[in-house]
Formats: C-alpha cells, structure tokens, sequence
C-alpha cells in the first residue's frame, strides 16, 4: 500500500508539471486523487487580490447541480476557506449537519457530510485550498492530511506557475495586437540584417509581404530609394556600433511595390544583451501624405516668390539697361528706349494684376468684400466683353462669338463682379488659344443660367481640371499670371450661389469653363446693405 | 571666341541678354524653350550654357540633369539663372561646374559670372 501511494504521489507530481493548463492539471489531479482519498466533491478554491474566494475547479462525482459553483466570486466570510487561510492549517468538519461554516449549510444540502479543507501556500502566502467533501459522515481523518501534504506545496507552486504563465500570454497577446493592429512598422533586427520581427503593415506601406522580410536577408534596405540607401545605411551602423544611441526621424524614400515612391520616417534603437548591441528594433511611419502637402507648400511659396520677384527683377534690368543707353549715349540703338518703355510698361502691369489679385482674393476670403447687386443682363455684358477684347483676340488670330438667347432673362447679381469672372474667362482662353475661336454661350436650365466660355486651345488633362480653381494652381509655374485668377472667379460664382466647373476632353482638345448662377434667389452671401436678406425676385424679362 | 547657349522662354530675358553681351568677347545663341535648347547642345558643343530654371515644359533643372548625362556636356560650366532664392537650388552644387545667378542681375554680374566659370573650366 505504501509503494502503491508513493507510486501515485509521484504520478500526481509529474501531472502537476506536465502542462500549464491548470484545468488538465486539475482533472488528472483528481482522477489520481480518487484511487486513495475517496470524495464526492473536490473543488479548488483560490484567494483573489481583493480577499473573495474564487471557485477554479469543482468536481462533483454523483451529482450536477452544486450551488457553489466553478468561475463564480463568494465572500470569504463564514466559509471553511477562511478559518484554512487564518490558521494556514488543515481543517476537517466531521459532520455539516451542524453548520460550523456558511458553506457547511450549502453543502449539507447537496448531501455532503464532511468535509476537508488544505491550505495551499506558495512562498509562505497562501494562495487556495483544496476542499474535499465525502457524503459520509466523519470521513477524513489524520491519514488524508498527511497524505495531501505531499502533494499541496507542488500543486501551489502549478498554480502560481500558471497563473504568471497567463499574465505572460497575456501581455504577449497585447504585445502581438498592437504589433499587428499598428499602422507603423515595427520591427527588430539582427545585427547580420536578419529580420526577427516585422510587423503586417509593412506589406500595406511598401506592398511586399512580411515573408519577403523574413526570408531574404538585408531586404528592407535594398528597397530604400537609391539616393537615400547610403545615408539610411550610415545612420543604422551608427546605433549598431553604439556610436549613436538611436536614430530618430530618419526620413527616406523606398520603393513601393508598384514602383511608387512611399516616404517613411524611422526610428530606431538599439537591442542589447548586458554590454553589447546584438541588434535594433524601432519603427517606421507612413509620410508620403504629410511630404506631399509639403511639396505643395514648397511648390506654392515658390510659384507666388517667381511671380512677384520676377516682374520686380524685370523692371530692375530694364532700368539698368536704361542706364547704360545713356551711357552709351543711345547710339547704335535707335529702338532702345521704345523697347525699355515696353518691358517697364508690361512689368508694371503684371506686377499691378498680380498685387491686385492678391488683394482680391484676399478681401474675397475674408467676407470684407461687398456685392451691389441689380438686375443683371448677361447679353449686355458678354457684347461688352467680345466688343473690348476682340482686339486682344485678334492680334493672335483668334475670333471672339457670342450667343446669348432672347429668352434669358436678368439675373438679381453684382454687375461688375459677373462682368469680372467672364473677362477673366475669355481673357484665360485667348491667352491659352493659339488658333481658332472663342465662343460664349448661355442656356436656360431648371431655375438656372448656365454660361459657357469654349475655346480651341491647348485643353487640359484630368489633373488641371481637378486642380485649376485651387489657389495659385498654375500648370506651368513659369507661365505669365499670379494663378489666382480663377480662384477669385470661382469665389464670385459661389457668393452668388452659383457653382463654376471645367471640361475638356484633354490635352489640344480644347477647354470650357461653366458656371451657373441662380435666377431667382441670386443673393450674394456677402449682400451690400441695402439687399438685406429679404428675398426679391428678379422678373423673367426679353431682350 | 567663347560660344554662349542661352535656354531662357521669357522673351524679355533674352532681350537682356542679348543687350549685356553685346559688343563682348563672345558669340551667342538663344532658344526660347527646353527641346530646342537641347537640340542646339547635339549640334554642337558650347562653352558654357546658361540655363533659366522655370520654363514652360520641361525645367532647367532636368535640362541640366539630361545634359550632364551627355559625355560632351559632363564638363562643360553651367549657370542657372532664377528669381527664386539660390537656397532652392543648392542641390545642384553637388554636380559640378555649376552655379547660379539670381535675377535680377547686371552686366556686371553676369560677366562676372561667365568668367568664372569659363576660368574655372581651364
């Protein structure tokens, strides 16, 4: 009998180490348990932080239904558990029927007689109990304390074991969600270039899997933009010799899949073991977005410096030019002065619509500007326009047409603004028409006039359409005019609750620039005193 | 005789140009965009271009990068002219035999300038 028990407490120890699932643990534990203590109910009871019992393990032999229950919190007043915490010693109940604990009561119920309560302490703590309920009366004696002894201390320190092995898992899974949920790469490096970690959205940045990291050595370098490959490879074997105790906003170019240019900002640290770097972990963010509304700034600041400095520069020279005429006291250069009169007076020009556009838009951005509204006859300005520019058109070849039905009628707006959009719009066309004609148009539709200006010119591609209202958008940056020409156009037509719109089937295929302006609810959001906001409605009227 | 090539699409600019040089020690040719620019260096070699940076189509800057890829023009001195600030071109420096000229400018400056280059290439 001896052999036989030792026999089984070996078996049970071996149990207890062989898996971190503490519920296997505890079912193997029991079936082992049965062949020398007899029980109708074991359960494994543990301590939570804030002093309630928990229920981890209930196992009950002849019946289902127990009122104590596994998963569930009791309070550890009046239960056996406490008087086994106190005393950190075991206690049997000879006989439930009396009630010496809360628990007693419950369990009499469910036909448990007596009882055996164990402490099981780790590290001088204790931890739980083990509870052992047999439905005869007076069952457990000396001989099964002495026997669970040898087997308590082993399950305490399982029990611990599991329970930091599941704060470890647990931390781990955190860890695994924010490597995997994050949009930044995180990785960590060998310091042969040898990938340990990296992380999924390393194939959403740069469209190759993390596989393709993982398998091919030194990979995430040779995807760097050739004109960046030295410096990000300098600045890594810096924090890999210790020259340098991280890398921080390390800003490259690589490659994207597709050929794309993706730029990412690093950071990276490196990993030590005691004294020595033996690799680096950081990560990588996604910039392209925030580097191209940079570029755009970049490329604004410099298309409004050219515009305003290159009149300025222009009109300097001149007046040196000037100056060294009279020096030279005008003598193999008849036509000198007429030519200088003419740079200074185009330059004057330019620089005088470039400041006023600017002040325009300005005032137009602010609200400061006010409209004078009236009833408007588009058929009267468009004639006014095609009769003043047809010079302008002429000289390069171009004729002006115009078409304004009778049937259009006046529209409640600011004459001198609407005036200003459509010369705006012919004066765009002749300057980008080498040949052929501009023809101006207005139709009726539902409620609205919609005015087109067309021209044969050199039309635009998908980009310029989309861009052309933008401020200071010019598709060529060098090309004559501030670029806020048609933003100031666009805000007009929208402060008349309008809407302004280009098509164009591309490139040499010519352009037209529409708008359309409410007939009877023309309020400019920005009305002058006297329109207030009643409404009044502008009558439908014949030419 | 040095030959001059001047890529500049502002009309105006050329004319300044043309009134600088005038009666000095060299020849010049003009073209008023990129393509044609370019097509002057296959026919023939010159001394020193000057280049204007924002020109309709293509820029000087690629002008620059296409002629330096051109074994005739690997060597030859270049001057990029602009309005804008020479800071927004610094990186041209690292590509030699090359530098800028920030409008406006004077006959003064521009001579300057060639000779520079033009001595810097002996």
């Amino acid at each position: 009998m001896f052999i036989h028990k030792k026999e089984i407490i070996l078996n049970i120890n071996r149990i207890i180490f062989s898996s971190l699932d503490i519920k296997e643990v505890y079912q193997s534990m029991s079936n082992e348990l049965l062949k020398v203590i007899d029980f109708d109910r074991l359960s494994v009871t543990l301590i939570t932080e804030d002093n309630n019992l928990y229920e981890n393990f209930v196992l009950s032999k002849d019946y289902e239904y127990t009122a104590l229950k596994e998963g569930v919190l009791y309070p550890m007043e009046g239960s056996l558990m406490k008087r086994v915490v106190q005393f950190r010693e075991p206690v049997i109940v000879e006989d439930t029927s009396k009630g010496r604990f809360l628990t007693d009561t419950v369990l009499f119920r469910e036909g448990i007689r007596s009882r055996l309560g164990f402490p099981l302490e780790y590290k001088g703590t204790v931890v739980g109990s083990v509870n052992f309920g047999s439905k005869r009366k007076d069952y457990y004696s000396k001989k099964h304390i002495n026997f669970f002894s040898q087997i308590a201390p082993q399950l305490a320190m399982a029990i611990e074991n599991t329970r930091l092995f599941n704060k470890i898992k647990e931390a781990e899974e955190k860890y695994r969600t924010i490597i995997e949920s994050s949009p930044d790469i995180i990785f960590e490096c060998k310091k042969d270039g040898v990938f340990s970690l990296m992380s999924p959205s390393v194939e959403k940045i740069t469209g190759y899997s993390v596989d393709h990291f993982y398998d091919n050595h030194g990979y995430g370098l040779s995807l760097c933009h050739a004109e960046d490959q030295d410096r990000v490879q300098r600045e890594i074997l810096q924090v890999l010799h210790g020259l340098n105790n991280s890398s921080m906003d390390l800003e490259f170019r690589v490659i994207h899949k597709q050929g794309k240019v993706i730029w990412l900002s690093l950071e990276v640290l490196p990993i030590k073991e005691g004294n020595s770097i033996i690799g680096s972990e950081g990560f990588c963010r996604d910039i392209t977005e925030r580097k191209k509304l940079e570029e755009l700034k970049d490329n604004l600041i410099r298309d409004v410096t050219h515009e305003l400095k290159t009149p300025v520069a222009k009109i300097e020279m001149a007046v040196d030019m000037f100056e060294r005429s009279v020096e030279t006291g005008n003598k193999n250069t008849p036509g000198k002065s007429s030519q200088i009169h003419e740079i200074l007076r185009n330059n004057v020009n330019r620089l005088k619509n470039s400041i006023k556009n600017i002040l325009d838009i300005s005032k137009l951005e602010s609200g400061m500007e006010t409209f004078k509204l009236s009833d408007v006859s588009l058929a009267d300005i468009v004639k006014q326009i095609a009769s003043e520019m047809k010079d302008a058109a002429g000289r390069k070849g171009i004729v002006i047409l115009y078409q304004i039905p009778s049937h259009i009628p006046l529209i409640k707006a600011d004459r001198d603004k609407i005036y200003h959009v459509i010369a705006h719009l012919v004066d765009n066309a002749i300057k980008f028409t080498e040949q052929g004609e501009i023809s101006i148009s207005a139709r009726l539709v539902p409620d609205e006039v919609e005015i087109t200006v067309e021209d044969t010119g050199r039309g635009m591609d998908e980009e310029t359409k989309k861009r052309v209202f933008e401020k200071f958008y010019k598709e060529t940056p060098s090309a004559y005019g501030s670029g806020i020409g048609l933003t100031i156009c666009k805000h007009i037509v929208e402060m008349h609750r309008g809407r302004i719109w280009v098509e164009s089937e591309g490139k040499g295929k010519g352009s037209q620039v529409k708008f359309v302006l409410p007939i009877t609810a023309g309020y400019p959001l920005g009305s002058s005193g006297h329109t207030k906001t009643v409404p009044c409605y502008a009558k439908p009227k014949c030419e | 005789m040095t030959d001059l090539l001047i890529i500049e699409d502002d009309l105006e600019m050329q004319e300044f140009y043309k009134d600088m040089l005038q009666g000095e020690q060299f020849t010049i040719s003009l073209a008023s965009n990129a393509d044609e620019g370019l097509k002057k260096t296959k026919e023939k070699k010159y001394d020193l271009v000057i280049l204007d940076i924002l020109m309709e189509g293509i820029t000087g800057d690629r002008v620059f990068a296409t002629l330096r890829k051109d074994s005739r023009y690997k060597e030859v001195p270049i001057i990029m002219a602009s309005a804008l600030d020479e800071k927004m071109y610094r990186c041209f420096q690292a590509l030699g035999n090359v530098s800028f000229l920030e409008k406006p400018f004077n006959k003064e400056r521009l001579l300057g300038e060639i000779t520079k280059r033009i001595g810097s290439q002996k």
